[in-house]
């Protein structure tokens, strides 16, 4: 089964009585157990997949099935039972994560009253993260904060993680860490990981990239290797590093091959 | 994790506390307060009241048990004195036809003085008046006690021992409730002796006998007892049972064998006339503080809400149903209203006493049911408040708590329509029913227009303080630098300027009117303090004649400028009649009431002729009389009306009946004309003439007796008396005065008669009000004079109504004695009171009271709408200050949350002074279109309601109120608000630009 499906996923805000189109036609499958990276200039929409794929927006258009749930279908209840049972959702910014006044262990709890409390499973995890369960999170270094934010994010054993930016504010050993708990819960738990990042380190620790660029997704990245996706209307989005070769607004002849299609550029 | 989270928003937690107490403790103290003030009314009004209108005085005949029924009808009433017991039979004494009162009162004794002899002890001993004329050991039968000798058959009066002689000490002694038992007292007939107190033991050894009238089932004594409202012990709250009392009295005494005496009705009706004027401004006060304290809760509940809202979105993130959600809101803002309530209600409670204390000493404060309620009617303010904010964070995206730049929501004009629809329908209806327009009295109502003026205003200020300060962002473009620029794009955006200006305005508003009320309130009362009280001081005395007031006067102020002999005689055109030279001294008066007239000028013009007056001091008066001779069946009498030293009205003097043609007729002059002077006044006639059908009364004759000389006799010798008979101008009516005497006209058709002429036809009088031809009361209220205007007022010392002004050797002049309901009164020059009334002592009168202006306007502030204003005022500034504190902590908190944007805007090269200039600028704004609104809104509200709001349980006729607001006043607010709101606004801001710190982008 997968842990995730878009399928042509439209998301349109509007702004200022303008009307922003966030994603278009967006189709990903992510399996059961797999981590992947959200890759993407900023405003490209990869936070909004994000929110999407927490049910925390209704999407303009298309599906999104997440833990085998269409998430369309689901009512309120039905969301938040979600987001308690089967998402973990961690925030960019570590403070956003955490009540600043509660220690790591009450952190922990407050996230896991949304579905059942497991005592054990919070002290395990501050194990993990190597935090003091009564150290106050206001009190934290920001690394501390992020790691707390993930045993947050974890608490109650979530199929999917969600992480946006999970390493943006940390030096190189606590990204390091962070992105070994993702790891951990993948490798140990089975947890599916959906990871928004800049940070070439997260992605390349993880099993897959998938890169959005203007609302779509542009090329996906496995095993080292990078892929362009080609769209649903057949769209396929030149990388950036080959613009110069056929640059936006060009014109191309396209020329079969067998096993697909060569672009050429038309013009000098 | 409640409590940590508190104090994580200790700051505004603290405030909401403090803010939600208020309330409770406003709308608490209201109740309290009004009370306190019912209970000082009820008590006043009882302890002015005469002894027999404080209690009941419950009489049984037969074989009813007055312990018990007395018992029964005190029951639960704990105001009531301890009651005093007695028994009473009223007999005649053998061989005569006095009546006495035998009689026992428990301690009976200890309110009499025993000159001589001893209190009874025995069955049979009485003591008695010592006029009685008995001696101690004599003794006394009285027709209706008897008892049966051994031998005897039957009964007869029994013989009852004398044992003491007493004198009455008081009979205003409230253990006598205020019957007329001794002489000195007792109206009327003489035929009722001072009463006979006996030992409750002859009851047992004699037997009653008499005549059975209605509804007595056998003659018997009187049980009978004496019950006082005890007005220390009264409060607000006892007079439904006081009233209850009442109603069962008047029951009891409908039945068969019982008699209840009360005037109580008189001070319950007053009582319930000022607590009438009382309650309704109170609780409207109280309504609009509330309201008030609804509002900044509203404010500051949703404040609390919103700063949790970061919270609220993890815990939806985090799954949290949506009862958790809600519970997880609500619970902080719950939390705190509920520890609101009881510290609200024990601060509540301990302002009440301390206001109470202040301004109602003496009056006990306890918390009451109702007290208790409006508090948590205050505080179910905060409820709504917490509901709606939450509901708005629980429909709130998640997402858009975390976005950098909110998208701005549209600010709904549902909710304002809504409230200036209300606001509008409100003013429209005072409008309709003539509350703000009809100012000729005193409306309700009309205190409920600050609150809708102060709130409309504010909502329009609200919607149009952000497009005006958006017209400015072309000039702060252009220069003026970033800090205004900053500033003003912040209030235009609105959400925190617009809660400020509402709960500022409206509470600043209520404020401004409530010091406009008061200033203009103590104003009028200082006005008509001084208009009726007439003069600085006024010194109340005992009743003296005219003639030993005005002497006692020029001698305890010989230099005549302290002091004025007044007497106030009451009417439908009351009267003042004083000395004028000296009521100039010392008397309030303003010339532009009168036209420009200065009252000395006035004064000037009283006074009139000095007539010589006809005194007659003797014990008979003799008029020689000629006439021609009387015709056959006539009887023509000649009486001479005499003014009679402490008698009120005229004493006719049938002094001749004409026969023959003249001679000396004498009789006898009341014997008080031996001790003081009688005057005359007039001689008339009486004639009895006989007439036959047939006959022309034209032709009938007409005789004219000719009155040619009084005289009087004293001691036994007959002397003349000079009645300026021959005078015309000293005698005015039927006939004339000429060269031969006094002759009037007598006939079946005329029976002429002449009077003196002491003063003018019309007396000169400085007059108030539509006096017209009416005559005024005069000293006897015989209303036998009328008066010619020498000024005409709106205004004049000594008078609330329509009345005149006149000289007091005027009014003697024209009357007859003083009436009963006239009051006698020294009226003087500022701090000359004490002085003059220890003159007046020194001279043998009696000094009843001393009265201030400043004790007169005590009075007016501390009835009913005296009482509410004064709340509103101490309300209304406490609320306005705790408006202001909510709103410089709102703006903190705004700003506060922006700490991130202005660190921002310093990481790019703005000065740090900009910013401050931009904080403190933003606020500057805020404040200052709060207060400016609540400025306009309180002074067009004293603008329309001013003159109709309620100031006086009775509002006077006259003078007319000037309504005059004191600037200073309103200046002195609007001053020390602006000032206070500067300072503060300073210190947020520099507060704040400490905490923005570009290291903050880090994190």
């Amino acid at each position: 089964m997968n842990a995730v499906r878009c399928e042509g996923v439209v998301q349109i805000y509007k702004a200022q009585d303008v009307e922003v189109v966030a994603l278009r036609d967006v189709d990903l499958v992510v399996d059961e157990g797999e981590t992947v990276a959200l890759l993407g200039p900023s405003g490209a929409g990869k936070t909004t997949l994000l929110w999407l794929l927490a049910g925390l927006l209704r999407p303009s258009a298309g599906r999104v099935r997440v833990a085998g749930a269409d998430l369309a279908a689901l009512d309120q209840r039905g969301l938040d039972r979600l987001r308690a049972t089967q998402l973990g959702v961690l925030l960019q910014n570590p403070s956003r994560n955490l009540l600043p006044y509660l220690d790591a262990g009450q952190n922990v709890a407050f996230a896991q009253r949304g579905a059942r409390r497991d005592r054990r499973r919070a002290r395990e995890l501050l194990d993990r993260v190597g935090l003091a369960a009564r150290t106050v999170a206001g009190r934290m270094s920001g690394g501390e904060q992020q790691r707390l934010a993930m045993a947050v994010a974890l608490a109650n054993r979530p199929r999917l993680l969600l992480a946006d930016e999970p390493t943006s504010q940390l030096d190189a050993a606590n990204a390091q860490a962070v992105i070994e708990l993702i790891r951990q819960a993948a490798r140990e738990e089975g947890t599916t990981a959906v990871v928004v990042t800049h940070d070439v380190a997260v992605s390349e620790a993880l099993g897959r990239t998938v890169t959005i660029r203007d609302g779509r997704v542009g090329a996906e990245g496995l095993r080292g290797e990078e892929f362009v996706v080609v769209g649903r209307e057949g769209t396929v989005q030149i990388p950036p590093e080959y613009h110069h070769l056929l640059p936006p607004g060009s014109r191309a002849r396209i020329e079969p091959l067998e096993d697909g299609v060569a672009v050429r550029r038309a013009e000098p | 994790m409640i409590m940590r989270g508190l104090w994580e928003r200790r700051t505004p937690a603290l405030v909401v506390l403090v803010i939600a107490i208020v309330p409770v403790a406003s709308a608490v103290v209201g109740p309290l307060y009004a009370d306190a003030s019912r209970t000082t009314i009820v008590r006043t009004v009882l302890s002015r009241a005469p002894v027999e209108a404080k209690g009941w005085r419950y009489t049984v005949k037969g074989d009813r048990d007055i312990r018990r029924e007395l018992a029964a009808f005190t029951a639960g009433a704990r105001f009531l004195t301890e009651p005093v017991f007695g028994m009473e039979v009223d007999s005649p004494i053998v061989h005569s036809d006095v009546i006495v009162p035998l009689m026992w009162q428990e301690g009976q004794c200890e309110h009499v003085r025993i000159v001589r002899g001893r209190c009874p002890s025995a069955a049979r001993e009485i003591m008695v008046s010592e006029d009685a004329g008995y001696r101690v050991g004599a003794r006394v039968a009285l027709t209706s006690v008897v008892a049966s000798s051994p031998g005897d058959t039957g009964y007869k009066p029994v013989p009852l021992r004398v044992v003491g002689l007493y004198r009455p000490v008081s009979a205003a002694d409230p253990f006598w409730f205020g019957r007329s038992l001794f002489a000195a007292e007792a109206q009327g007939t003489d035929k009722r002796a001072e009463p006979f107190f006996t030992a409750r033991e002859t009851r047992d050894a004699v037997v009653i006998t008499g005549v059975l009238y209605a509804g007595d089932q056998a003659p018997g004594w009187a049980d009978y007892g004496i019950v006082y409202v005890d007005p220390a012990r009264m409060t607000g709250s006892d007079v439904q049972r006081l009233a209850a009392m009442q109603a069962t009295a008047v029951d009891m005494g409908q039945q068969s064998g019982v008699a209840v005496f009360s005037w109580i009705d008189g001070p319950l009706r007053d009582i319930g006339r000022q607590t009438g004027t009382l309650a309704v401004p109170t609780y409207l006060v109280i309504g609009q503080l509330v309201g008030l304290g609804w509002l900044l809760l509203f404010q500051t509940v949703g404040d609390l809400v919103r700063a949790r809202s970061p919270e609220t979105a993890l815990a939806r993130l985090r799954g949290y149903g949506r009862l958790r959600v809600w519970l997880f809101m609500l619970t902080e803002p719950l939390v705190l209203l509920a520890a609101a309530y009881p510290l609200g209600v024990l601060a509540g409670r301990a302002a009440g006493e301390a206001i109470v204390a202040a301004l109602l000493p003496g009056v006990p404060v306890g918390l009451t049911p109702g007290a208790a309620l409006a508090g948590a009617a205050a505080l179910a303010g905060g409820l709504p408040a917490a509901v709606v904010a939450a509901w708005r964070t629980a429909r709130r995206p998640v997402t858009e708590e975390w976005r950098r730049t909110p998208r701005r929501a549209r600010q709904s004009w549902v909710v304002d329509a809504v409230v200036l629809a209300v606001a509008g329908l409100g003013l429209l209806e005072l409008l309709g029913t003539g509350v703000i327009t009809d100012a000729s009295a005193q409306r309700t109502g009309a205190l409920a227009v600050p609150a809708l003026i102060a709130l409309a205003l504010a909502l329009l200020a609200r919607r149009l303080l952000p497009p005006l300060v958006r017209l400015l962002f072309g000039l702060t473009r252009r220069r003026g630098g970033l800090g205004p620029f900053l500033a003003l794009r912040q209030v235009a955006r609105g959400p925190v300027a617009a809660g400020s200006v509402i709960v500022l305005g409206t509470a600043f508003g209520l404020a401004t009117f409530a010091v406009c009320a008061w200033t203009a309130t103590i104003g009028n009362y200082a006005e008509t303090a001084r208009f009726h009280l007439g003069a600085p001081g006024a010194i109340e005395v005992g009743p003296v004649s005219p003639r030993r007031l005005a002497e006692a006067v020029r001698a305890a102020d010989p230099a005549g400028g302290a002091a004025a002999p007044v007497v106030r005689v009451p009417g439908t055109v009351s009267m003042i009649a004083t000395d004028p030279a000296r009521l100039a001294r010392v008397g309030h008066w303003r010339p532009d009431r009168a036209g420009g007239v200065r009252l000395a000028d006035a004064t000037s013009r009283l006074s009139g002729p000095d007539l010589p007056r006809v005194p007659l001091s003797g014990d008979r008066i003799r008029l020689r009389i000629s006439h021609e001779p009387v015709p056959e069946g006539w009887q023509v009498r000649l009486f001479a009306v005499v003014r009679v030293p402490g008698r009120v009205g005229p004493a006719q003097l049938a002094v001749a009946r004409l026969a023959g043609t003249g001679g000396a007729h004498a009789w006898p002059l009341p014997p008080e004309c031996a001790k003081e002077p009688c005057e005359l006044r007039s001689i008339r006639t009486e004639v009895h003439a006989p007439q036959s059908p047939d006959e022309d009364p034209f032709a009938i004759p007409t005789i004219h007796p000719t009155v040619k000389a009084v005289e009087v006799r004293s001691g036994g010798r007959w002397r003349p008396v000079d009645a300026a008979l021959t005078d015309r101008r000293r005698w005015e009516g039927d006939g004339h005065a000429g060269p031969d005497g006094l002759s009037m006209p007598v006939g079946p058709l005329v029976a002429g008669g002449m009077r003196l002429v002491l003063t003018p036809a019309k007396i000169p009088a400085i007059q108030l009000g539509p006096v017209g031809d009416r005559e005024m009361p005069g000293l006897d209220r015989l209303h036998a004079a009328r008066t010619a205007a020498v000024a005409r007022t709106t205004a004049a010392p000594g008078l609330s109504d329509t009345g005149v002004i006149v000289d007091l050797e005027q009014a003697d002049r024209v009357s007859f004695g003083v009436a009963e309901e006239a009051r006698f009164e020294v009226w003087t020059a500022a701090g000359k009171a004490a002085a003059v009334a220890d003159a007046l002592r020194a001279q043998g009168l009696t000094v009843v009271s001393i009265r201030h202006v400043a004790d007169l306007e005590a009075r007016f502030a501390g009835e009913g709408p005296g009482l509410a204003l004064l709340l509103l005022l101490a309300s209304a500034i406490a609320a306005a200050a705790l408006a202001l504190g909510r709103t410089v902590l709102a703006l903190y908190t705004a700003a506060r949350r922006r700490r991130h944007e202005l660190a921002a805007l310093e990481a790019s090269g703005a000065r740090r002074g900009a910013l401050r200039a931009a904080l403190l600028l933003e606020q500057v704004v805020t404040v200052c279109a709060g207060l400016l609104t609540g400025l306009a809104a309180g002074l067009l509200a004293a603008r329309a309601a001013l003159e109709r709001i309620p100031q006086f349980a009775e509002p006077p006729a006259s003078p007319p109120l000037p309504f005059e607001v004191a600037p200073a006043a309103v200046a002195l607010l609007a001053g020390v608000t602006a000032l206070v709101s500067l300072l503060a606004t300073a210190v947020v801001s520099e507060v704040l630009l400490r905490g923005v710190r570009v290291e903050e982008l880090r994190a």
